[in-house]
């Protein structure tokens, strides 16, 4: 098997940016990004049981990443609606994270549970790309945009807008042209090291002054 | 990977790469003219600041110079002529004498403390609530008019600047009260408590309408309304006819 030493390396990644957010706590436990922390720990804890499931006891693990979906989706809606400041941003969470149920619950109800549920991904990942643009026009008309690269949040934004900027090109490509194994696993490693490499810069840069609201 | 993979990999890249190649940039532009922007900004308030600053501080010495000018004409210049008067008068009689030697201490004494008064290092290490003291005293030595000043509450710093244009806010409102009202009696009171500095200066003068003189003689008071929100001060400036004027001012640290 020629795949299995790529597919470690995200594991290594999640890591990686797990523990540097540990190291870090201290710099923005006053914040909502505390729930980061929890977050990696838990994303890593799901790859590695997927890749033990997967690669090691050969059982489908579909049914884990569809829940990881659903569940880090909604997280991410929960995360944006706490640092979003206007009501009106703040409705539109609702509104989407309804839409994004609606999505998951028809997948779940009408799609098999030993396949990957797209549409449920492709509707949280563009649900995520339009808060991220919320969040950069909130940063944009405050005085924040002055000590922005100190902000964990604006990290957070950047990885998650840079990663389903890019995951949303790869999943509704790959229907279209066959394409699977190495070339699909090479894509996905580099939107990989993207999103967590915008993590560890966002926790190893932060100042505490400015994770508080 | 065949011909077919390697065809569709570079396709699916690429599109990707562009993707956030454009992402990166336009976040990165975007974010870096706003910085600008506001930086910019911000520049352009400080050397406003800076500007009305020094002309607080010019207003402020023009403003000294002319009590001076009064204080020597009314007060010491009128001491002088009356000993003067009092020795012409005297023709060898010793009480005479005495009155008139008494009459030059005391002038002595009224030219002494204007030369204190005047001397910059004590001006520029006054505090607010000094500064206020010394304006009263005046204002009471020269029999303008009953001038009294009561502080509570134990005093925060407050930058030096900013004390320089409250003050000179307030040194306009006495103008205009000793000037304008016909006032007889002004009352000062600062209270200074958590972080919050309050001054409120009332006179029993006539008093104007405040809804006409926002158009007729606005000058000073909008004058003292941008050198609040200079600060960052509330002001309010309350006033019936015949009834007197009240001056607030709240400033929190």
């Amino acid at each position: 098997m020629e795949i299995q030493p790529l597919s470690i390396i995200p594991l290594v990644l999640e890591l990686t940016a797990a523990i540097l957010a540990t190291i870090y706590f201290g710099k923005y436990k006053e914040s909502t990004e505390k729930f980061f922390l929890y977050f990696l720990w838990y994303t890593f804890m799901v790859e590695l049981l997927g890749a033990y499931l997967g690669y090691v006891a050969d059982v489908k693990n579909f049914w884990l990443y569809n829940a990881f979906t659903i569940t880090s989706f909604l997280f991410y809606f929960y995360w944006y609606h706490s640092i979003l400041e206007s009501q009106l941003f703040k409705r539109l969470v609702f509104l989407l994270s309804a839409i994004f149920l609606i999505v998951a619950a028809w997948s779940l109800v009408y799609q098999s549970w030993v396949e990957y549920h797209k549409f449920t991904f492709i509707t949280g990942a563009l649900s995520v790309l339009i808060l991220t643009l919320f969040h950069f026009y909130q940063l944009l008309n405050s005085d924040e945009v002055l000590i922005v690269k100190y902000k964990l949040s604006f990290w957070i934004s950047t990885a998650l807008l840079l990663f389903y900027m890019g995951m949303i090109p790869l999943f509704s490509l790959s229907g279209y042209i066959e394409f699977r194994g190495l070339s699909y696993l090479v894509i996905l490693l580099i939107l990989n090291s993207i999103l967590y490499g915008c993590y560890s810069i966002g926790f190893i840069w932060t100042k505490k002054k400015y994770n508080r609201f | 990977m065949d011909e077919k993979e390697v065809q569709s990999f570079l396709i699916i890249f690429s599109v990707i790469a562009l993707f956030l190649a454009l992402t990166v940039i336009l976040l990165f532009a975007i974010f870096q003219k706003r910085k600008n922007k506001l930086i910019q900004e911000q520049q352009e308030a400080e050397n406003r600041f800076q500007e009305e600053l020094i002309e607080t501080q010019i207003e402020i010495k023009e403003d000294t110079l002319r009590n001076v000018s009064w204080e020597l004409h009314d007060n010491i210049g009128q001491l002088l002529t009356l000993a003067k008067i009092q020795l012409q008068n005297a023709k060898g009689s010793p009480e005479a004498i005495e009155e008139a030697i008494t009459t030059i201490g005391t002038s002595l004494n009224e030219l002494r403390s204007l030369s204190k008064l005047i001397n910059p290092s004590t001006l520029n290490n006054l505090s607010l609530v000094e500064a206020l003291q010394q304006e009263v005293e005046r204002f009471n030595r020269l029999k303008y008019l009953e001038a009294s000043l009561s502080h509570t509450g134990t005093s925060f710093f407050i930058d030096n600047k900013k004390e320089i244009i409250i003050f000179r806010m307030l040194q306009e409102f006495f103008t205009n009260t000793v000037k304008h009202s016909k006032a007889s009696n002004l009352s000062v009171n600062v209270d200074y408590s958590n972080n919050v500095l309050q001054i409120i200066a009332r006179d029993n003068g006539v008093g104007f309408d405040t809804s006409e003189s926002t158009i007729k003689k606005g000058i000073g008071l909008s004058n003292i309304r941008n050198r609040a929100r200079l600060i960052g001060a509330d002001v309010k400036i309350t006033s019936e006819p015949n009834e007197g004027t009240q001056f607030s001012l709240t400033y929190t640290n």
